[in-house]
């Protein structure tokens, strides 16, 4: 697993915001964060769907700012027109987080089976970039991610396996 | 009751230059377009997300006042996030509900609005609620100036008229709208 502190050390210098709807494969960072949200710079919000997250993140990309997401990759069949219609046809960037959900180790749930076969076809047709965030390359696997989300000025993605910000 | 297009030019004289505008995708953003002075936040698209929209606006510019005109169709498909901002109340946010309880944009399909009592659902939020029902334009106008001068989170519920301006689209593609927006915070900020 990242060590969370290190992870938010890293990401609360380049995003100001953070928001999303939760997956256990976040549970460990998302503890962290919640622990320490009174000493730490970026501000979390919480929010109740995924399409919903990249709303008030469009809507921080417009003042300027930068968010960053985190969501189940179930929620990726929730964001399709918020990302289609709204943060990639505005030029908003945002780096989303995305739990890699139907892999071999989801094998008794059958909900995220489908999913997890077609998550990355899916990234790849919503023209979404994106790239696997690893334990041992995390830091140069997040700088390729938000260096490509600036440059484009649009939404990127981070897939998140089992193990990386959970235990 | 009021048109929607009208109570939109109504709004003209209550704004503050630095006031910020959400307004929903379809009839709403067009007349925000041509009535209100520009730019402003004009979303095509982005089904259900204005209020999220607005509440990102909101939070990141504390000094500023954000309008979100929504129509009950976008209201309904993004209920949640009413309660999001609900949660949060960012006390510059204001929410202006135009309510023909239709589809108009689409060709005036029903949209299920009937059945909320926004005067209690609101109020289970904590919300700062006026409902301008059956009210004349000068009550219209005076809840309109109530809603941009109040210092809390509050929502305008408007009954409207049905009718649209046959107006020009946006003549701005949506990467312009987010260059001229972003310009113009730049400026003020």
């Amino acid at each position: 697993m990242i060590d969370p502190s290190e992870f938010l050390t890293f990401i609360e210098k380049r995003f100001q915001y953070i928001c999303g709807v939760p997956c256990s494969f976040f549970k460990e960072f998302l503890a962290y964060l919640t622990a320490h949200e009174k000493n730490t710079r970026i501000k979390h919000i919480y929010s109740t769907r995924e399409d919903e997250a990249i709303g008030i993140a469009s809507g921080i990309a417009f003042s300027g700012k930068k968010a960053l997401i985190y969501m189940q990759n179930s929620g990726l069949g929730n964001i399709g027109d918020a990302l289609t219609s709204l943060a990639q046809l505005y030029k908003l960037p945002m780096l989303m987080l995305l739990s890699y959900r139907g892999l071999e180790i989801d094998k008794d749930f059958p909900e995220h089976s489908l999913m997890g076969e077609v998550n990355e076809p899916f990234l790849k047709v919503l023209k979404v970039p994106y790239w696997n965030l690893s334990e041992d390359n995390w830091e140069t696997e997040m700088k390729t991610a938000t260096k490509t989300m600036i440059e484009t000025s649009s939404p990127v993605a981070l897939l998140v396996e089992k193990g990386v910000l959970c235990q | 009751m009021m048109k929607g297009f009208e109570v939109i030019s109504a709004l003209k004289k209550h704004l503050r230059k630095d006031d910020i505008i959400v307004s929903s995708n379809g009839n709403i953003s067009r007349e925000a377009y041509h009535v209100l002075p520009r730019p402003q936040v004009y979303l095509r698209g982005s089904m259900g997300l204005p209020i999220a929209v607005g509440l990102g606006l909101a939070l990141t510019n504390p000094k500023k006042n954000v309008l979100v005109i929504t129509g009950d169709g976008n209201f309904l498909m993004g209920l949640g996030s009413s309660t999001t901002a609900a949660y949060y109340k960012p006390r510059n946010l204001k929410i202006l509900i135009l309510d023909n309880m239709k589809y108009y944009t689409t060709g005036g399909q029903k949209t299920v609005s009937s059945v909320i009592n926004y005067a209690k659902f609101l109020d289970s939020l904590n919300i700062e609620y006026t409902d301008s029902k059956r009210a004349s334009q000068d009550q219209i106008e005076h809840d309109l100036s109530e809603l941009l001068g109040s210092e809390t989170f509050s929502v305008l519920h408007l009954h409207i008229n049905e009718g649209k301006k046959d107006l020009d689209n946006i003549a701005w593609h949506p990467e312009e709208i987010t260059d001229r927006f972003c310009t113009r915070l730049a400026k003020s900020s």
